[in-house]
C-alpha cells in the first residue's frame, strides 16, 4: 500500500501546477492565436470566415504605429545593448581590484529594486527642460546644452534607452561578475606569467570563455525589450504622438482603449512569435550545455 | 571610458604587486567605479533632496542643490493628500491595497512552486524533464498573450477586480520560474537523506514538512526576495486586473503622476515615488547577498 500512495502523491501534488500551465498558460495562448484569426471586437466572437483569416493582420501592418512600435523595438535593443558593454567593463574592473567589490555592487545593483514605473518617472523629472538638468547647466553657462530628448518624436527613443540603461547595467554586471568568478584562477596566473598582455587576455581568452555568459546576457535583454511597457508609460506615455510606442504597449492599448479583442490578439500573436525566435538560441544553448555536462560526468 | 580602458594596462605593467601599497592603476580603477556609482546614485539623490526642497526653491531649477529648508510636508501630502483623478486620498491607499496584494502572492505562489519543485526534484515522475522544459519555456512567455483569456477567466469567476485577482495572477505568472528554482536547489539533496526519509516516515507530504521544509531556509529567503520585489514593482497585471478599489501603490503613484493634469508639485511627486521605492529598497539593502542570489538564480538557471 505504502509504496502506491507514494506514486499517487506526487502525481497530486503536482496538479496544481499542471492545471496551471494548461489553462493559463497553454490554452491562453491557443485561444489568443485563435482570436487573431477572428473578429473579435469589445466580446470574443468565434466564428472565423477563413477567406479573409488574416484580416486582423493585415490591419496591424498596415497601422503606421505598429510599424513604428516594431521599428522602436530595433532601436531598443540596440541601444540597450550598451549595458551589456558597461555591465562587461564594470564587472572586469569590480573583479581585478578586489577592494570594495561588496560595495561597488550593491551601488550598481539598487535600480533593480527600484520599480520601473519610479524609475520612469524620476528620469522623467531630470528629462524636465525648464527645472532638470538640461536647466542646471544652462545655470552653468552653457546654454547651448540640449537635455529635453524625450519631449521630442525624434530623440524621445533615446531617453527611454538612457533610463534602462542605468536601470540594467547592475543587472549584467552581476550576471558578468558570476560568469568571470567561475573562470578558473590558473587561468589569471598563467597569463600574467606568460606576460601575456592584459588586452590579449581579455579578447581571446576571457571573452571567448564567457560567449554563453554574453549569449545569456543578449537573450534576457531582448526579452526584456520585447516586454518593455511600464518604462514607456512612465516616461513618455507612448508619446510625443506615438513615436515611443512599443509592441507591448500597442498590445495593451489595443485592448484597453481601442477594446478590439481580434487586434490585440494579432500584436500579442506577433510579440509571441519575436519571443520564440530570442527564445530559440536559448534551448539550443541548454540542450547543448545539458550534453556537455553529461559527457563531463561520464569522463 | 578612457580611464578605466587605460587602468588595467598599467596594472599589468606594475605586475608583480607588492603588498599592502595602493598602486596607481588601483587607484584609477577604483576613482573610475567611483564615478560610475555616482552616476547610478544620481537619480536617487536628485529625487531625495527635490522630496525635501519647498517649491520655491525647486522653481528656480538647480536640480542638484540641497534644500536650503528641509521641509517634510511633501512627504505628510505625499501619503495623505496626493490626487488621483478628484480623489485625494494620498498614496497611502495604494500602500495598503500593495499589502494586501503582496501577502496572499506570497502565500500561493511559494506554496505552489515549493510543492511542485519539490516533487519533481525528489520523487520519480516519468515526465519530470519535460514537464521542467515546458516551465522554462512558460517563465519567458510575454504577458500580453495570456491576458485576455486571463481576464476572462477571473471575471467567470467573479473576483475580477478584487486583490485575490491580482494576487492569484501573481502567483500563476510567478509559477514556473519559482518552481525551477525550488527545484534546482531540491535536486542537490543527496539520495541517501531521502532514502532514510522515506525510510523512516515514507509519505510525501511528511517528508515534505519534517526534512525538506525545515532544510530550505535559504531558498526561501531568496524567492521571498524575489516575490516582494517583482509584486511590489509591478504595473501591468494592477493595470489589468485591480478594480478602483484595489489598485496597488505603482498604479496609483502613476496615475497621480502622469494623467493629473493642472499644476505639477514636483516635492509631493517625488515624495510618493520615494515612498513607493522605499519597501522593496529596504530589503534589498538589508538582504542584498541574497537579492543577488535571486536575480542570478532567476535569470541563468531559470
Amino acid at each position: 500500500m505504502a509504496v502506491r500512495w507514494s506514486r499517487v502523491a506526487p502525481q497530486l501534488a503536482l496538479s496544481p501546477a499542471v492545471a496551471i500551465t494548461v489553462v493559463a498558460f497553454f490554452g491562453a495562448i491557443l485561444w489568443t492565436i485563435y482570436m487573431s484569426f477572428t473578429r473579435s471586437r469589445r466580446l470574443p466572437d468565434y466564428g472565423i470566415d477563413w477567406s479573409e483569416w488574416s484580416r486582423q493582420y493585415d490591419r496591424l501592418f498596415n497601422d503606421s504605429a505598429w510599424t513604428t512600435a516594431l521599428s522602436n523595438l530595433v532601436i531598443l535593443a540596440a541601444g540597450s545593448a550598451l549595458a551589456i558593454v558597461f555591465g562587461f567593463v564594470l564587472a572586469a574592473l569590480v573583479n581585478r581590484e578586489k577592494r570594495g567589490e561588496g560595495v561597488f555592487r550593491t551601488i550598481f545593483l539598487y535600480p533593480l529594486a527600484v520599480s520601473l514605473i519610479v524609475t520612469g518617472l524620476v528620469w522623467r523629472w531630470m528629462f524636465n527642460p525648464g527645472l532638470g538638468i538640461e536647466n542646471f547647466f544652462h545655470q552653468l553657462g552653457w546654454t547651448d546644452f540640449k537635455f529635453n530628448w524625450i519631449a521630442q518624436a525624434d530623440t524621445a527613443m533615446y531617453g527611454i534607452i538612457l533610463a534602462s540603461i542605468w536601470q540594467s547595467t547592475g543587472f549584467f554586471m552581476a550576471l558578468m561578475l558570476s560568469g568571470l568568478k567561475s573562470i578558473n584562477t590558473e587561468i589569471w596566473s598563467a597569463a600574467r606569467l606568460d606576460g601575456v598582455s592584459i588586452w590579449r587576455l581579455y579578447a581571446e581568452i576571457i571573452i571567448p570563455m564567457m560567449k554563453f555568459t554574453f549569449l545569456t546576457c543578449a537573450i534576457l535583454l531582448s526579452l526584456g525589450v520585447v516586454k518593455a511597457y511600464d518604462i514607456v508609460v512612465a516616461m513618455t506615455n507612448g508619446g510625443p504622438g506615438q513615436s515611443t510606442w512599443t509592441p507591448a504597449y500597442y498590445a495593451i492599448n489595443a485592448y484597453s482603449i481601442r477594446n478590439n479583442i481580434g487586434f490585440a490578439s494579432a500584436a500579442a500573436v506577433i510579440m509571441l512569435l519575436i519571443t520564440l525566435v530570442i527564445f530559440l538560441p536559448l534551448v539550443l544553448l541548454t540542450a547543448w550545455q545539458l550534453r556537455r555536462r553529461k559527457r563531463a560526468a561520464v569522463a | 571610458m578612457t580611464a578605466g580602458a587605460l587602468a588595467p594596462r598599467v596594472a599589468a605593467a606594475v605586475y608583480p604587486r607588492r603588498r599592502r601599497r595602493i598602486k596607481a592603476s588601483s587607484i584609477a580603477t577604483l576613482v573610475f567605479l567611483t564615478m560610475c556609482c555616482l552616476f547610478v546614485a544620481v537619480p536617487l539623490y536628485v529625487i531625495i533632496v527635490t522630496s525635501f526642497k519647498e517649491m520655491s526653491q525647486i522653481v528656480e531649477g538647480d536640480i542638484f542643490s540641497l534644500p536650503r529648508t528641509w521641509t517634510i510636508e511633501p512627504w505628510y501630502k505625499a501619503w495623505n493628500t496626493l490626487c488621483t483623478g478628484q480623489y485625494c486620498d494620498g498614496i497611502k491607499t495604494g500602500f495598503f491595497n500593495s499589502i494586501k496584494i503582496l501577502l496572499p502572492s506570497i502565500f500561493f505562489s511559494i506554496a505552489i512552486s515549493a510543492v511542485t519543485g519539490y516533487a519533481l526534484a525528489l520523487w520519480n515522475v516519468r515526465w519530470a524533464g519535460t514537464f521542467l522544459f515546458i516551465l522554462f519555456m512558460c517563465a519567458f512567455v510575454p504577458f500580453q498573450i495570456i491576458m485576455i483569456p486571463l481576464i476572462l477567466l477571473v471575471s467567470a469567476t467573479g473576483l475580477y477586480g478584487s486583490f485575490w485577482a491580482v494576487a492569484l495572477v501573481h502567483a500563476v505568472l510567478a509559477m514556473p520560474l519559482l518552481t525551477l528554482i525550488f527545484r534546482n536547489f531540491y535536486k542537490d539533496i543527496p539520495q541517501e537523506l531521502m532514502n532514510a526519509a522515506l525510510m523512516d516516515s515514507g509519505s510525501f507530504w511528511r517528508v515534505f514538512f519534517e526534512i525538506i521544509l525545515p532544510m530550505s531556509g535559504n531558498i526561501m529567503v531568496v524567492v521571498l526576495i524575489l516575490v516582494i520585489t517583482s509584486v511590489w514593482n509591478d504595473y501591468l497585471v494592477g493595470l489589468t486586473f485591480a478594480g478602483f478599489s484595489s489598485q496597488p501603490m505603482t498604479l496609483i503613484l502613476a496615475n497621480a503622476l502622469i494623467t493629473s493634469r493642472g499644476e505639477v508639485i514636483y516635492n509631493v511627486d517625488m515624495a510618493a515615488a520615494l515612498l513607493t521605492a522605499i519597501p522593496p529598497l529596504v530589503v534589498y539593502f538589508g538582504l542584498g547577498r541574497f537579492f543577488v542570489q535571486g536575480i542570478t538564480a532567476g535569470a541563468i538557471k531559470g
